[in-house]
């Protein structure tokens, strides 16, 4: 038996003894590739996952959706800060609260992380975005505020401002939360959240389909400093009376009104519509998703050169049906899609690589899995017929697509929330800065070039271990107001003498070939004229008093033989005399005419002769001392005709001048002003010098939109769109500008933000000068050796089937 | 990459398979086996290349080497031809092939348009070449010149698939050959990308055709070069 399984054995060549171990060694070995995959997949998940992953994922599994594609007609009650019922008729009702309002169906914590929400916790990865402005037009500063971190981004942190300070300079277009809720321990001693309340979400200001929802509404009542009742006015649903800017900050919501102000203090109140309730106190709002008039409130831009709407085309996503929310969407979590390649959203559920260009237009790509269909939302399939490869992987879709056509220099936008469109009342709310500029092609970190928009930084700053940063522009107002109140003195100045023109027109000044008026914000507008009276180059300092209507333009000083004054001239000079008084700063304004000089004295106009000469032509002067000086002095005329009807605000001279007075009220400290791409100081003689800067560098951010069509892309007419030896792309010149008017400006071309070299590009333009020939050479090539090797095929063919035999054998058989 | 690794591997065997059978050749008659012996005194063989590669006047009678065979089989001016071709293939496999292999963008700027210059003069001297050329590698003139070659005892080559001793007439005609269609689908796609006709898969599609066939073309070159101007 024995011999017999040794016999077996040996025919098997194997035997169980040395089986089993390496069956054990098999089980082994799986047994450790399945832990080590376990394992090493779990520590995967876990490197993903950052925290609070666990609590998103059960989240998630929470479906906030039943399938209903209707919105419903909210009919709710809304409740106070203090979680009571509101009822509309109740004498003294509070504003309502989004958080208490909305949270029993919605969670506000939730709602609270969402993109409008959470600037300050946006992530790192977030692509970046518009930055905020801080402006004063007063003294030239744009500066560019973010809590994003991109180098020229200046954090509110960096620059001192507290929750408050940043809520009250830009809660205009705030959606409330984030800094406008800042907690208890956040809140500094200059707020005054206890009078303002807090700025909660405005769910309505997105939501709410009514024509009553007002943005220009909201804007008023958060400058009003009415915080907590802004939602409440914007809406419609009540009417706020008062301003918590005026009342003490000592005052609570529990303090209730003041019975004893009616005119300056007066406590913010609601006036509930009753028509908007029910008759169980409910409010009826239609909620659907945001329409697009609600985003364009905050994200619109238009070109500075249109003169009216009429002249703007709209996103082509836009004029196809689309709204702004069909792209930028959201889940509870209100994180917006913002559709850029690559984007990551943190708190969504959403695919979001499925809403970018690509995601619509050419569907999945096909190695994420199948072919993908192409056309959601009903999004052409582009051919993109002849454009080599290299564009897309090196051009954002935008490029060809998005933003205002280029043309030789990048061309002034207006955004709604740098320059406060949007906002409507008797005041002109529009700012002419910060001035942005569109579009440049800017090469990214992730090497693929951009359409961005651009702005130059310009403010003052203290320069502190070589390094420029920045400092408040009252402190800077204060220590030299009269170079930077330039033009509200002349314009007051103007104002005064409106007593001589006659009715219905206005005085102005002409300077050069300027005409400046006072215009009804207390500064000057400006108007170049096509003939001068005062065209004298050779003779500066000078200005010519005038009154205007629209176009007509007449002397404004009258001229009268002063010893026969008219009825009436007199009283007149008198009250011109009186009014200028007012802003005498300790001189005298006399009106001088012939031998006389007309003076205040006492009360009443005294008529006295002048002593030197007779004046040549009736004038009006500050006498100082013995002496008769110009009603505006050589510093306003001089800088007025610097200025021009430029958009600048100041001058080299201005600049210098309020440097000096800063080193002078602070001789311990260095200042300069960052404008134009440059740093500008004073050097040893104390004359302004320039120079670079990292912190003076511009700025630029991503544009998407407008969305041209497909026919208006670039490259549409060929290649010569783009590449050509004076191409607007690569050789269009982009020139700094800023509040200053200086010869410094840093200029740039667009190949160079696109770090492409311009030589190189200039070369390529002009191949395509010659590659029209270039391509019939070709063809011609590609033609005769195709012919040739068609020729030498077919002939081989016949050869190998017999039906041409060589001539070897041809030769033979004959 | 998988260009990369394909295009380098075969060039590598193709040029090793050449080199090794030149250098076979220079053994005496009953050494000449495909042995690890040899093998190894062949790799040292190719070691002691850089030193003459690094002497100028290596290159300098290669030049000369080149010039001479060029007036010998292009007389009068198609040796201009020739010469123009040959300078400007050299520019275009190596910028090609080294943009292709070492720099993830591919062959961008400055390079760039020199290739695409060059190109143009490429297919010209191509076209010229096919012209004066073809005829001598047609089939019913590479038959005889095989046969002649046959008759002669001529060093030809060993065609594994037909198991027999080849002339070596053939290993010109397929080089020729290779090189011309080669050259023809690099200018095609050459000019199929820049014609305003095909989309965006199309454009992809030629990138690969011309990728895939200026490998075949290199290789085409080394064969040639082989097998038709070094004796």
């Amino acid at each position: 038996m024995k011999r017999q399984k040794t016999d077996r054995q040996k025919t098997r060549g194997i035997s169980l003894k040395a089986v089993w171990p390496m069956g054990l060694a098999l089980v082994g070995l799986a047994v450790f590739i399945f832990i080590t995959i376990s394992v090493s997949r779990l520590l995967e998940a876990r490197s993903q996952a950052g925290p609070g992953q666990e609590i998103k994922l059960k989240a998630e599994q929470k479906k906030e959706w039943t399938g209903n594609q209707l919105s419903p007609l909210h009919r709710i009650p809304l409740n106070d800060e203090f979680n009571q019922k509101i009822v509309p008729a109740a004498p003294n009702a509070l504003p309502f609260s989004a958080r208490y309002s909305c949270e029993p169906c919605h969670s506000y914590t939730t709602i609270s992380q969402g993109t409008h929400f959470n600037y300050k916790n946006r992530p790192a990865v977030d692509r970046r975005t518009e930055p905020w402005f801080l402006v004063d037009d007063k003294t030239g500063v744009q500066l560019p505020v973010s809590f994003q971190k991109y180098p020229g981004f200046w954090s509110p942190e960096k620059l001192g401002l507290s929750d408050w300070k940043f809520v009250t300079l830009f809660a205009r277009n705030l959606n409330g939360g984030g800094p406008g809720e800042p907690a208890d321990e956040d809140q500094t001693p200059d707020s005054r959240w206890n009078v303002s309340g807090k700025l909660e979400i405005n769910c309505l200001g997105c939501h709410h389909r009514s024509p009553l929802q007002d943005h220009s509404e909201w804007v008023k009542q958060v400058m009003r400093e009415n915080f907590r009742w802004a939602a409440t006015a914007a809406s419609g649903l009540g009417e706020v009376v008062g301003m918590a800017s005026r009342l003490p900050s000592t005052w609570s919501i529990a303090d209730g009104p003041n019975p004893d102000d009616h005119e300056w203090a007066v406590v913010p109140q609601v006036r509930y519509n009753p028509n908007l309730f029910d008759s169980k106190n409910n409010a009826v709002l239609a909620l659907p998703r945001p329409e697009d008039d609600r985003c364009l409130a905050c994200h619109s831009v238009a070109p500075r050169q249109a003169r009216s709407r009429a002249e703007v085309d709209r996103d082509v996503h836009l004029l196809a049906g689309l709204k702004c929310v069909d792209c930028h969407r959201n889940d509870l979590g209100h994180e917006m899609v913002r559709g850029y390649e690559g984007e990551k959203l943190s708190h969504s559920t959403l695919q979001v690589q499925d809403f970018t260009c690509a995601g619509c237009h050419l569907g999945q790509k096909p190695e994420k899995g199948g072919k993908g269909f192409a056309g959601r939302l009903g999004a052409p399939r582009p051919a993109h017929r002849g454009i080599p490869r290299v564009h897309f992987e090196r051009l954002a879709c935008t490029v060809c697509h998005s933003g205002l056509m280029p043309k030789k220099e990048p061309q002034p936008v207006y955004t709604s929330r740098a320059n406060r469109l949007g906002i409507f009342g008797k005041a002109v709310w529009t700012s002419d800065y910060p001035w942005i500029v569109e579009p440049v092609f800017v090469r990214e970190a992730d090497k693929k070039v951009y359409p961005e928009r651009m702005v130059w930084p310009a403010f003052w700053a203290e320069i502190r271990d070589g390094e420029p940063v920045p400092v408040d522009s009252q402190e800077i107002l204060a220590a030299a107001p009269e170079v930077f109140n330039l033009k509200e003195k002349v314009a007051s100045l103007l104002n005064s003498l409106i007593p001589l023109a006659e009715e219905g027109l206005y005085p102005g000044v002409i300077i050069s070939e300027y005409l400046f008026e006072p215009n009804v914000d207390g500064g000057l507008k400006t108007r170049l004229l096509e003939k001068s009276p005062v065209a004298r180059k050779d003779k500066r300092n000078e200005f010519l008093l005038v009154q205007v209507k629209q176009e007509e333009v007449k002397h404004l000083i009258p001229d009268f033989n002063p010893d026969e004054p008219p009825a009436g001239i007199e009283d007149k000079i008198l009250s011109m005399l009186q009014n200028l008084r007012t802003l005498s700063n300790g001189r005298q304004p006399v009106f001088l005419i012939g031998r006389y000089v007309y003076r205040i004295t006492e009360g009443y106009l005294d008529k006295a002769e002048k002593a030197g000469e007779p004046a040549p032509a009736p004038e009006i002067c500050w006498l100082e001392g013995e002496e008769f000086k110009p009603l505006l002095s050589d510093f306003q005329v001089r800088n007025l005709e610097t200025i021009g009807s430029g958009p600048e605000i100041l001058t080299e001279e201005q600049v210098a001048l309020a440097l000096k007075k800063m080193a002078e009220a602070k001789p311990e400290r260095k200042y300069a002003y960052v404008a134009s791409g440059f740093v500008f100081s004073l050097d040893k003689n104390g004359k302004l010098k320039a120079g670079e800067h990292r912190a003076a560098r511009a700025i630029t951010w991503p544009l998407a939109h407008n969305v041209r069509p497909a026919q208006q892309a670039l490259g549409k007419n060929g290649c010569t769109d783009c590449h050509s030896p004076n191409s607007k792309v690569f050789f269009g010149k982009i020139e700094a500008s800023s509040p200053l008017k200086t010869a410094h400006r840093d200029s740039r071309l667009g190949a160079d933000l696109m770090k492409t070299g311009p030589l190189f590009q200039f070369l390529f333009g002009f191949t395509f000068l010659v590659r029209p020939a270039f391509k019939l050479v070709l063809a011609g090539c590609v033609l005769l050796m195709g012919i040739i090797l068609v020729a030498v095929v077919l002939k081989l063919a016949g050869r190998l089937s017999g039906l041409e035999n060589g001539p070897g054998k041809n030769s033979g058989e004959e | 990459m998988l260009f990369t690794v394909v295009s380098i591997l075969l060039l590598i065997a193709l040029n090793m398979r050449l080199t090794f059978g030149r250098f076979v050749l220079k053994l005496p008659e009953p050494e000449r086996k495909i042995s690890a012996e040899n093998f190894k005194k062949y790799i040292r063989w190719i070691a002691g290349w850089k030193f003459s590669f690094l002497k100028l006047k290596t290159w300098d009678r290669a030049l000369d080497y080149l010039i001479k065979w060029a007036r010998k089989n292009y007389p009068g001016w198609t040796a201009w031809v020739f010469y123009a071709l040959a300078l400007c293939y050299v520019y275009l496999a190596l910028s090609g092939m080294f943009f292709a292999w070492f720099v993830k963008r591919g062959l961008y700027g400055f390079p760039l348009l020199l290739h695409v210059a060059a190109g143009a003069l490429f297919a010209i001297s191509l076209t010229i070449i096919l012209f004066l050329k073809a005829r001598d590698f047609l089939p019913e003139k590479v038959g005889p010149e095989a046969a002649a070659q046959e008759k002669l005892g001529k060093a030809g080559f060993w065609c594994p698939l037909l198991k027999k001793n080849l002339p070596r007439i053939y290993l010109e005609a397929v080089a020729f050959w290779v090189f011309v269609v080669a050259g023809f689908l690099l200018a095609f796609s050459t000019l199929g990308s820049m014609l305003p006709y095909f989309n965006y898969p199309a454009q992809i599609f030629f990138f690969h055709v011309h990728r895939w066939s200026a490998l075949a073309s290199v290789l085409s070159a080394c064969l040639a070069i082989d097998v038709m101007i070094v004796e």
